[in-house]
């Protein structure tokens, strides 16, 4: 029986001396779809992410990667899957397209075809030497390199922090026909518009433990949804209806937000209040995200 | 002239800001440099108490290997003219190996990292930083120039020519700050930069072999006046105590810094004046195997120091033919030289010179397998180790390339010491002779490279800075260990010296060699065991 998981991981604990970087950290990625991690700067998705592939050993819990285990089949497993680090260091006296051939080599037979096929959708110059690159190129090279692999699971982390939007556009499509390929794909970033449109389900993560885990449709069932309406009525009257929240007016302009399962009751006073111009935004994955940080009210936005 | 006192905003901070970067390293040159100026004015009165015994000496010590490798003497009748014969060269090419390193480090380096960028993007001007690192290199200079005369001073030698010696240290010092200001310009990385500099360096060191060997009495040859080692010579402290000389190295170090100026005005951050080509557009399928790419990575300086050493072996080979006739027999000045060893003078000066090039053989082979922390520590393992390759496997592609590099390296220079030896005495057998005694010095480069490995798998963060320090301690016990009145239990059982021992016996001794055989192997096991069951570790 084929494993449905690519990724696996259940209460994973890891410290470095006396910092917990990891406490019991939850995350599965369904085998053909794309999981977005999510996650503040030091919430350890690096970390997370060395782990699977075997750069660091885990204290705790399990981690199956490709239904091995990372640590102990890492030589094996390597061959189906291709990583995409935030910062990429290459040699900086070898080419670009050296470097491409050989990290493809480490995962399987070079195509060639398929190479310069990505080569051309990112606009990458091979023949320039890596010292020269810039970040984005320098990243241009794993991405290229990683997306002709063919390789069955796919690791990104943070593989779009230097690319202009263009180039964040071909990484899109490229990660889409990647998905519809078959190949599963696990995407750290912090481009929440990026994730809502490649992911189908997101893990958000908080001092090294999963606060938020499951499929984008259904977290924001979760949420409230943000409304905005101008009123012929009396604003005020809004503050007395239960399921209303982070009321603000603005003249006859009011924005407030609004549990789902209230929706009915507020839509009903609303509509006493003579309503026009009405427009409900469902929760964004950035309100989803500052919810579990609350360094910005997100439903005031 | 507004825009240019612009140039050198924050000039105080960034001086500040370096010398806490550097403070600890420079302290370390300096007691080193002038430690070596002590120790060896303690050693040389010992050796020749009275002045009858340094008039002897006189009378012999102006020989071609001498005035080759460290010198023309010049006052062999004074303590302080055997100080400048033992020590003046190795002091002065190693303050300018500091100097460059240090203008390197917070030069080139620093911009190559990206960090000149972060502070030039504040309020520090184009040059601040520049500048501020060429004055505290300066003054790195002088101290040491002044240490190492207050050395001399304190050891009773005349200070007027202790003070002239510091002069010729700052002087050289100050020079090959110069050059390698201007290596980093011209170069577009710090290895580049390091490399041009050393270039110039011993460039400038055969130049003046050169003229020392074509001296008329104690007066050097033209070629000498073309080596900025040779103007430090010219000062000839304890001698005729020259001020003149360093005119010219501190003016050569000003127009060579003014050139760097202007240079670093006219370009933009991150070039060099020398550009990079563009390169192959693929890999070959030799550079895409494991040992293929570390040869590809490495191919200029494991080709730069094989030259270097077959030129070594050459000249070693030839000069020593030379030396032994004038020391003619087993008289005293040629035990000290030798350490002690006794036997036939040729071959014992021979197989002296053959562990000088093991030890600089040694130096290549670190540097080599350094490659594989240095890879770890930049992060360029990361793309590797998540490939379908193990660590071990990884690691031992970057073990084979020192181990079997020096293994041809050693042949090569053996055989080129011998041949040229060889064809002085007319005695083809040489050639033959030294390539099997350069090859005993085998286990030693694996020893080297085991200690590495085991180093980069159990102190990763430490390994390279333990690695280089072990192999220092190795070369000066090596090299010096009878000039510091070390025991001979220490001084005879380096890894190098070991080897040295092994051949000189009528029958050759073959147990050093499996001791270090056998400790390299289990050295590297142990190693790569814990690398692969250690975490990646960031630099």
């Amino acid at each position: 029986m084929p494993d449905t998981l690519a990724i696996d991981i259940k209460g994973l604990t890891k410290s470095f001396g006396s910092a917990h970087a990891l406490n019991g950290l939850d995350l599965a990625v369904t085998t053909g779809t794309v999981a977005g991690f999510l996650g503040p700067n030091g919430a350890g998705k690096s970390t997370t992410i060395r782990i699977l592939l075997g750069l660091l050993r885990a204290d705790g819990g399990t981690a199956r990667l490709l239904g091995g285990d990372p640590w102990r089949d890492g030589v094996e497993l390597h061959k189906r899957l291709a990583y995409v680090p935030g910062d990429v260091t290459l040699w900086p006296n070898l080419t670009g397209g050296q470097a491409i051939d050989i990290l493809c080599t480490l995962h399987g037979p070079v195509e060639r075809a398929r190479i310069d096929e990505y080569l051309q959708r990112f606009e990458l110059d091979p023949g320039t030497k890596a010292r020269s690159y810039s970040k984005g190129n320098r990243q241009k090279v794993a991405l290229v390199a990683a997306l002709a692999s063919r390789a069955e699971l796919l690791v990104f982390d943070e593989p779009t922090s230097g690319l202009d939007p263009l180039m964040e556009g071909v990484f899109t499509q490229c990660v889409l026909e990647a998905k519809a390929d078959g190949q599963s794909v696990l995407l750290s970033s912090h481009i929440f518009a990026e994730v809502e449109k490649l992911c189908d389900t997101v893990t958000i993560i908080r001092q090294g433990r999963t606060v938020e885990q499951g499929v984008l449709s259904e977290l924001r069932h979760l949420q409230r949804a943000t409304i905005t309406v101008t009123l012929g009525g009396s604003p005020s009257a809004l503050e007395q209806v239960e399921g209303v929240h982070d009321l603000a007016v603005d003249g006859s302009r009011v924005t407030f937000s609004v549990d789902d399962s209230a929706m009915p009751a507020v839509l009903s006073a609303l509509a006493l209040q003579s309503p026009s111009a009405l427009v409900s935004e469902p929760p964004s994955l950035e309100q989803l995200f500052l919810r579990h940080y609350g360094t910005v009210d997100a439903s005031a936005r | 002239m507004n825009n240019r006192a612009h140039d050198f905003a924050g000039l105080g901070t960034a001086f500040g800001f370096l010398l806490r970067r550097n403070w600890l390293r420079m302290l370390v040159w300096v007691l080193i440099l002038a430690g070596l100026i002590a120790i060896v004015v303690v050693s040389q009165r010992q050796a020749f108490p009275t002045q009858a015994d340094r008039t002897a000496y006189a009378a012999i010590a102006n020989t071609p290997a001498v005035a080759a490798l460290t010198g023309l003497p010049y006052a062999a009748g004074s303590l302080g003219g055997i100080l400048v014969i033992k020590i003046w060269m190795t002091d002065a090419v190693a303050l300018a190996f500091a100097v460059i390193f240090l203008v390197t480090r917070n030069g080139r380096a620093e911009e190559e990292s990206g960090r000149t960028e972060l502070l030039r993007a504040g309020s520090l001007g184009r040059h601040a930083y520049t500048l501020a690192n060429w004055l505290m290199v300066a003054g790195f200079c002088l101290i040491t120039g002044l240490a190492c005369a207050g050395a001399a001073i304190a050891e009773n030698l005349p200070s007027y020519g202790a003070l002239v010696m510091g002069a010729s240290f700052t002087g050289v010092g100050l020079l090959f700050l110069g050059i390698a200001a201007l290596a980093g310009q011209l170069a577009q990385s710090s290895r580049g930069a390091n490399g041009l500099a050393a270039t110039v360096l011993g460039i400038a060191y055969l130049l003046r072999a050169g003229g020392d060997l074509a001296a008329k009495h104690d007066v050097a040859g033209g070629l000498s006046w073309a080596s900025p080692l040779g103007w430090g010579q010219a000062m000839r402290s304890f001698g005729s105590n020259n001020w003149w000389p360093f005119l010219l190295l501190a003016g050569g170090a000003l127009v060579f810094c003014v050139l760097a100026l202007r240079l670093e005005a006219s370009r933009d951050l991150g070039a060099g004046l020398l550009p990079d080509r563009a390169g192959a557009r693929t890999a070959t399928a030799f550079t895409q195997t494991p040992v293929g790419l570390t040869l590809r990575l490495q191919r200029w300086s494991i080709l730069g120091w094989a030259l270097g050493i077959v030129i070594g072996g050459l000249f070693f080979g030839t000069v020593s033919t030379a030396m032994a006739n004038l020391l003619g027999g087993n008289g005293a000045p040629a035990k000290l030289f030798l350490g002690g060893i006794g036997g036939n003078v040729l071959s014992g000066l021979l197989d002296y010179f053959t562990m000088a090039e093991a030890l600089l053989i040694g130096a290549f082979v670190v540097q080599s397998i350094a490659t594989l922390r240095v890879e770890e520590a930049d992060g360029s393992v990361e793309l590797q180790w998540t490939g379908a390759i193990s660590r071990v496997r990884w690691a031992v592609s970057r073990v084979i390339v020192p181990a079997v590099v020096s293994l041809v390296v050693l042949a090569i220079s053996g055989w080129a010491e011998g041949a040229s030896c060889g064809a002085a005495i007319d005695d083809p057998a040489q050639a033959g002779r030294f390539t099997a005694i350069a090859l005993a010095y085998w286990p030693t480069m694996l020893l080297l490279i085991a200690i590495t490995v085991f180093l980069t798998g159990w102190l990763p963060r430490a390994s390279l800075t333990i690695a280089w320090v072990v192999y220092g301690v190795f070369v000066l016990v090596s090299m010096f260990g009878p000039l510091l009145k070390l025991p001979t239990s220490i001084t005879r059982n380096t890894p190098f010296t070991a080897i040295e021992q092994a051949t000189l016996k009528a029958s050759f001794d073959p147990l050093p060699l499996i001791v270090l055989a056998v400790l390299a192997v289990i050295l590297t096991a142990l190693g790569l065991v814990r690398l692969r069951g250690r975490d990646f570790v960031s630099g």
